[in-house]
């Protein structure tokens, strides 16, 4: 077992890079709150989530949304959303039939949608925002799988 | 010889796909079409292809460098039941009855020959791991004291990992799947991919490390040298061995329902399983030097010139595959870092991320080791020999011209697996939303990397179908291969059953906490559906 000692410093070096690499990820999660979706978790019939769910957009707050969206192959509902200068949305997504996955172009908004869980995942929204922003399904969900979008409308008033 | 039709079959499918994906080019495909492709692509290049590539390269290092035979019932009985189970799993794609993509998320529908074929598959991988294992274990009693050569720890090492990994994938298929697609029962999806992702990341270094095996232990060979640092490779070996499994919670970052210190959990451990792709980094590097200086090479970057670049396709390339896979070792920490992977999951950044590594990495190492094997395998000649070097060379430049296009397009985020010329032919989208205009001069040029490196491929499976069926016939037995190193005494990596000890305790420590997540929350199980129609499934 001969280990060069060219070799250990280069362990070293890795060794560094990958504590520093995973302290800021903790950082930028438990810190400044870019956090994962956690297991907190409502679970839903997926054959009656629809009702119990109540898809729709919901202003709590001045610029705060809450957005409840659903996924049915193949489209969501409701597939248009208009935020008036938004500053933090939350969204709740659950499918009523098979994995779905929920994007924003472009933004942090990227989430599995499941049948049967309630997935919640806030986003800050940027205040330079605007504009027409396309929302898909990133998760293969059968034969119409392409048709799956809407979209987002941030509208500033300022 | 499997493998190579795999390769032909899957190969097909990538190029109609990355054309349909690509406007302004020749749009070959449906939707429907795209989709079982895709599910084709997947399974024959990802799982197949690799898989009985593997099966070869370990059968031909075990019984080289132990000098001793398989069980024969073992192996004949696994080769059977996995080209069996192939077989059937690929009569249902391809008639369109499994249109569930290689990863076959329930509750999406699939008919249950479509899972029957896989268990049967994996049943003939498992006959094949036992009969390689047997083999190693007797040689070990028989030599205590000796250093299990390195090639065959690199085996060792592919086989535990693929034995490490599949139980959990057997459940979801036979107890979750399979029921749903006989009687419709449903699947809780969170408890499902839970197993399958458990599965899922050990399936990439499966691929990687018998390539790895082939760097150490080949490429020194072909230069003529030997590996910089034998140490270094075997921790190297170990390292993946104990910690490419605990790990699949990474695949599931944007899951709902699994706790974000779990998920974190699963960061640590991917990190420290990027550490051995590290020291491979700096020793491969190193012997290469080596082989460079031993030419001639002067300076601080003379060896590189002085390697026989553009000369020896063996050596260009793995050297080629060694570069690709390193570019896809950055994207791949991108994509282990927990909340930055908001920005590239489910996007076609992950695309080029794993076309690098198991198209580009594995895959070209596969090539160039063939260059060798096939000779060797089928007592023939090459045909075309001033042609080879063609071969890697088109791959590199295609793969990367392709890797880093879908790396920056899945920044702009654009899907993966999704059929496209809906969003880029509809200019409510292209000009109304941000971002999709920014997709299509990428995809563009993706379409031409795929196309260079398709060339390449077919280059290949021609030259090589046509040595094994006309080659002119040569004499080389093979039995004298030399391929590891002179093995020394035995140490600490030697302990065979210690090893696989330290894996399992890794395991149960990353595992046991999702899953009494899972189940102590209780399942939610949903009913399937049809993926061409959307219509729920009624058992029949």
């Amino acid at each position: 077992m001969t280990i060069h000692k060219e070799e250990k410093i280069w362990a070293g070096i890795v060794a560094a890079m990958v504590v520093v690499f995973l302290a800021a990820l903790a950082y930028a999660a438990w810190v400044i709150g870019l956090q994962v979706p956690g297991g907190d978790v409502q679970l839903v019939n997926p054959q009656r989530a629809l009702e119990e769910l109540k898809p729709g957009v919901r202003e709590v707050a001045p610029g705060k949304y809450e957005v409840t969206l659903i996924g049915k192959m193949w489209g969501w509902f409701p597939n248009k959303i208009v935020l008036k200068d938004p500053v933090e949305v939350k969204f709740r997504l659950t499918s009523v039939d098979v994995i779905h996955g929920f994007e924003i172009v472009g933004t942090n908004v990227n989430v599995m949608v499941f049948p049967g869980y309630v997935a919640e995942i806030t986003w800050r929204v940027p205040p330079n925002a605007k504009g027409t922003y396309l929302m898909i399904c990133n998760e293969y969900c059968g034969a119409g799988h392409q048709n799956m979008y809407g979209y987002v409308i941030i509208e500033r008033s300022s | 010889m499997f493998s190579y039709i795999m390769l032909l079959l899957g190969g097909l499918f990538g190029f109609l796909q990355v054309l349909t994906r690509a406007p302004g080019m020749p749009q070959l495909e449906t939707p429907e079409l795209y989709y079982t492709g895709l599910t084709l692509h997947g399974t024959a290049l990802a799982i197949l292809w690799t898989a009985f590539f593997i099966m070869g390269l370990a059968v031909f290092v075990v019984t080289r460098e132990l000098d001793m035979r398989l069980n024969p019932v073992l192996l004949r009985s696994a080769c059977v039941l996995a080209v069996l189970g192939t077989l059937m799993a690929a009569v249902d794609i391809l008639a369109g009855r499994a249109v569930v993509l290689y990863t076959f998320y329930p509750p999406l529908y699939a008919s249950p020959l479509f899972f029957i074929g896989l268990a049967v598959l994996l049943i003939g991988t498992w006959l094949f791991g036992a009969a390689i294992l047997h083999a190693i274990f007797k040689w070990k009693a028989a030599n205590r004291d000796k250093e299990v050569p390195l090639g065959v720890y690199g085996v060792f090492t592919t086989v535990m990992i693929w034995l490490f990994a599949t139980p959990p994938l057997a459940y979801a298929v036979l107890f979750r799947s399979l029921p749903m697609a006989l009687t419709g029962a449903p699947v809780d999806v969170l408890e499902w991919r839970l197993w399958f992702w458990y599965f899922g990341h050990p399936l990439v270094y499966f691929w990687l490390v018998p390539a790895v095996t082939v760097w150490y232990t080949i490429l020194p060979r072909v230069l003529g040298v030997e590996v910089f640092s034998k140490t270094m490779a075997k921790a190297a070996f170990f390292l993946y061995l104990i910690a490419s499994t605990p790990v699949g919670l990474h695949h599931q970052f944007v899951d709902p329902g699994v706790h974000p210190v779990y998920k974190y959990l699963h960061t640590v451990l991917t990190y420290l399983v990027a550490v051995p792709s590290f020291l491979t980094a700096f020793n491969i590097v190193a012997t290469l030097e080596r082989a460079g200086r031993a030419r001639g090479g002067k300076g601080l970057f003379g060896w590189i010139t002085a390697l026989p670049w553009g000369k020896d396709p063996v050596f260009t390339g793995i050297t080629f595959a060694i570069i690709l896979f390193g570019i896809a070792g950055f994207s791949g920490v991108v994509n282990a870092s927990f909340n930055v992977n908001y920005m590239v999951h489910n996007t076609a950044w992950i695309v080029g991320h794993f076309h690098l590594t198991v198209g580009g990495g594995v895959t070209l190492t596969f090539i160039s080791t063939s260059f060798l094997l096939v000779p060797l395998l089928f007592g023939r000649d090459y045909v075309g020999k001033r042609l080879l070097i063609a071969v890697p060379t088109l791959w590199f430049i295609g793969q990367l011209i392709f890797g880093l296009s879908y790396h920056l397009v899945g920044i702009y985020g654009a899907p993966r697996r999704t059929y496209l010329p809906p969003y880029l032919q509809n200019p409510d989208l292209t000009q109304g939303a941000h971002f999709v205009l920014d997709w299509i001069p990428l995809l563009q040029l993706g379409a031409v990397g795929g196309v260079t490196f398709a060339l390449g491929g077919a280059l290949f499976l021609l030259l090589t179908f046509a040595t094994i069926f006309a080659g002119p016939r040569v004499r080389l037995s093979g039995g004298e291969v030399k391929i590891s190193p002179d093995p020394d005494r035995a140490t600490f990596f030697d302990r065979l059953g210690l090893v696989i000890l330290i894996g399992l305790v890794l395991i149960v420590i990353a595992y046991s906490l999702p899953a009494i997540e899972v189940y102590s929350r209780g399942l939610s199980p949903a009913p399937p559906y049809n993926p061409l129609t959307g219509a729920p499934v009624t058992p029949s």
